[in-house]
């Protein structure tokens, strides 16, 4: 548990604001980060029990953060949960304007600007993906879901708190750990409307999103910023970091810049639109299989890997959704379009609504892949337990393997003197059992080849095996010991004289945005993304009903002719080209195979054979 | 680095010389001069086994010639121009490899086997690492940032 001590001289509201971040949004955003209070205020609570109709315990307009803590009607298996009231508006015209995508007249005029897609999502990805795509659409209906008119009710909601007065806040904690200072700033939504309004994964009521600055202090206590993580989806560990001085990371004066994805609102480093995609793991046997296949291909036959197939080698079996992190809209932050207000502080003491509530933002959807069940507080996953990033935020991040600047050469000096006991240690117990060694090798030479000492003779030589793997072991041990200390006394020294190791190298899997020319699709290849899946359907039933007597090369026609319409479209007529000729080199290698078994077998051992004569007939020549 | 090159030119070559070289075993095992004598005669018809021999001939220029005249530009593109030419080999062993398999049914003629093995080698040579480096290589494009704002420490 991360030690909450308090900042003495160094206020925590002070701290918050001096790394406070610029949060740049899309164009079209409908939801910004707000404070708590006035939205607990418009909501009702509710609780759920299973097998039962979920009971109103609090009507909307009756709550507020402080009374949050007390959940009514608790029991082991309730789920409580805040719902945003329902629109007032015509439901007819509702759902018009949603199958429109334009909002309805009535109500606040929010949001005030309009999103543009720009190209479709589909268009960037295949058939398969795209098939899978729609089936995934098809669960929605099967599972539990966010009702379309809720996305309706929180920009009602939203809209009007807005036309009364323009606020931006966040929730700000300060917290120690590991010698770290944590700056957690806590970005509340009132509803994340990526599928309803950004044609993505998931919708859900509230939102909590977070942006974490680590500080570290200097000897003189000078405060010193060294990394920041933003949260990404379900992302966690090293990937989600960047150094200050990291290239990537973008900066106005003290205030990262973050880029706040459309709708999943998801924060990035850098603008732009990401494809995120669910990925189904294959069976295991078969991603084995699929492993070893891969690794032949590109190591044995050294054939080429582009970075579309190195980056994406499962690319059949992911959805794609776009992140529309653009950062063309709204800048709120320090000296932006809008202002911060002040931080609603979760410290000093912790508010209750944060540690006694540990039920639902919004909506408890029961969806069994909780995409669409609103999150709960900073403080709780859904399921009730701490989250990570409340009682380890160092670890969150990968940080926890990470000294920061003051302690690095601390750490060094540490591990160098524990290495010198251990080398010592090692040294005199080699050099004792080498002694037992050279001893027992000499009375194992004195004992050999006398009959009535060969029992004894026999015990000598297992001793002295087991011995020589214990000096073995001892003396590899001692090696890496000393090599270890070299290297550690090489960094110190580098750091000593300001170097700093890479910024990146920690990243294993970064988020990059789709660049430009990936972006770039005409109307048609749009159209095409849009109709393809159904045309194929369509296309593979008219050849199984009219083409019976001929269905294997009208099927092989037809994926050929869909497999090249789609190349041309993506830019990618080389890749279909070179990938077509390597399933006719497939079937031509079976169908070569087959006609000639038992001479390739007879080819096969020949060359061996013939390889192993000229490798042993050098060999003598020398 | 233009070695590769100049190795994939010579070996496409090759094929075209041994395309050619089949197609001209197919052309003079016809008895020309029998079918010239027939014709001659008047008769309207020639025996089976020299007309299944003429339609083997005529059909391999059918799918051959066009693979075979690709394959020579890019060998000469591959000698000449450097970096010019994958594509047109690669759509020349498609489709000679297409030819092969799905034209000539069971029993295929022999002559099918060596090309198919010759174009599996070359599917394999134009598609390998060091190869299609040497043909696809762009240079990155740096990403231009706002004015007002600063990266990195």
């Amino acid at each position: 548990m991360a030690d909450e001590v308090s900042l003495d001289a160094r206020n925590p509201e002070t701290l918050l604001r001096r790394f406070e971040p610029v949060v740049r949004f899309t164009k079209g955003e409908w939801f910004y980060p707000m404070d708590t209070q006035p939205y607990v205020r418009a909501c009702s609570l509710w609780v759920s029990h299973p097998d039962e109709e979920a009971v109103c315990v609090v009507p909307a307009g009756h709550l507020a953060l402080e009374r949050l803590a007390q959940q009514p009607e608790d029991s082991a298996d309730a789920v409580h949960y805040l719902k945003i009231p329902p629109p007032k508006e015509g439901g007819k015209r509702r759902f018009w304007a949603r199958l429109l995508r334009r909002r309805g007249h009535d109500g606040p005029d929010w949001p005030r600007e309009t999103f543009r897609a720009g190209r479709g999502r589909l268009a960037r990805v295949g058939y398969v993906s795209r098939l899978a795509d729609a089936l995934f659409s098809l669960t929605l209906l099967a599972r539990g879901r966010v009702p379309g008119g809720d996305v309706e009710g929180a920009r009602v909601l939203y809209g009007r708190l807005m036309e009364r007065e323009e606020h931006y806040g966040y929730h700000g904690r300060v917290v120690r750990q590991d010698g770290w200072i944590v700056l957690q700033y806590w970005l509340f939504y009132a509803f994340n409307d990526w599928r309803s309004n950004f044609f993505g994964a998931n919708d859900h009521e509230a939102d909590w999103e977070k942006v974490f600055v680590y500080l570290s202090e200097s000897e003189s206590g000078e405060m010193r910023p060294e990394w920041v993580a933003y949260a990404a989806h379900e992302e966690t560990g090293d990937d989600l970091r960047r150094r200050w001085d990291d290239p990537e990371l973008e900066k106005i004066g003290e205030h990262p810049v973050v880029y706040v994805c459309a709708g999943s609102h998801a924060s990035r480093y850098s603008p732009g639109e990401y494809l995120t995609e669910l990925e189904f793991p294959l069976p295991r046997a078969i991603a084995a299989v699929r492993r070893v296949a891969r690794s032949f291909w590109y190591k044995t036959l050294r054939q080429y890997s582009d970075e579309y197939s190195a980056e994406k080698p499962y690319e059949l079996f992911t959805i794609p959704f776009v992140d529309y992190g653009r950062g063309d809209g709204l800048s709120v932050g320090p000296g932006q379009d809008r202002e911060w207000d002040p931080p609603r502080l979760m410290m000093d003491p912790l508010p209750t609504w944060v540690s006694g509530y540990r039920g639902l933002w919004g909506l408890y959807a029961r969806d069994p892949f909780e995409g669409e069940d609103a999150p709960a507080g900073p403080m709780y996953y859904r399921d009730k337990t701490i989250s990570q990033e409340w009682y380890d935020p160092v670890g969150w991040a990968g940080l926890d393997k990470v000294p920061n600047r003051t302690e690095e050469l601390g750490v060094i000096l540490i591990r160098q003197a524990e290495l010198e006991t251990r080398c010592t240690r090692l040294r005199s117990e080699i050099q004792e059992k080498s002694a037992r060694l050279k001893a027992l090798g000499t009375e194992a030479e004195a004992t050999r080849d006398r009959s009535h000492l060969r029992k004894l003779h026999e015990s000598q030589k297992r001793q002295i095996k087991e011995l020589s793997r214990e000096v073995e072991t001892l003396r590899a041990d001692l090696s890496n010991d000393e090599v270890l200390h070299e290297s550690l006394e090489e960094h110190a020294e580098r750091l000593r004289s300001g170097e700093r190791p890479p910024a990146r190298a920690h990243i294993a899997h970064a988020a990059r945005p789709v660049s430009e020319a990936e972006n770039r699709a005409g109307r048609m290849a749009q159209l095409w993304a849009s109709i393809s899946v159904a045309v194929v359907l369509l296309t593979l039933i008219g050849i199984f009903h009219y083409q019976r007597q001929h269905l294997l090369s009208a099927l092989v026609f037809a994926i050929a002719v869909f497999a090249f319409v789609e190349a041309s479209f993506r830019r990618r007529v080389t890749r279909f080209i070179g990938s077509v000729n390597i399933g006719l080199a497939m079937v031509g290698a079976l169908v070569l195979l087959q006609h000639f078994f038992w001479q390739i077998i007879f080819l096969t051992v020949l060359s061996v054979g013939l390889y192993i004569l000229w490798d042993n007939l050098r060999e003598f020549g020398r | 680095m233009y070695r590769q090159t100049r190795l994939l030119g010579v070996l496409l070559i090759l094929q075209v010389v041994a395309l050619v070289g089949f197609g001209a075993y197919l052309f003079f095992t016809i008895d020309w001069d029998r079918i010239m004598a027939l014709a001659n005669e008047g008769e309207i018809t020639v025996p089976k086994s020299m007309e299944h021999q003429v339609e083997q001939a005529i059909l391999f220029a059918i799918f051959f010639l066009p693979p075979a005249v690709l394959l020579l530009l890019a060998g000469f593109g591959f000698l000449l121009l450097r970096r010019r030419g994958w594509l047109l080999a690669s759509v020349a062993q498609g489709l000679t490899l297409l030819a092969c398999l799905f034209y000539y049914p069971d029993p295929r003629p022999g002559f099918t086997y060596p090309i198919i093995a010759y174009c599996i080698l070359m599917v394999l040579y134009l598609n390998s690492q060091g190869v299609r480096v040497v043909f696809h290589s762009k240079g990155m494009t740096p990403v231009s940032r706002g004015p007002e704002t600063t990266r990195g420490g």
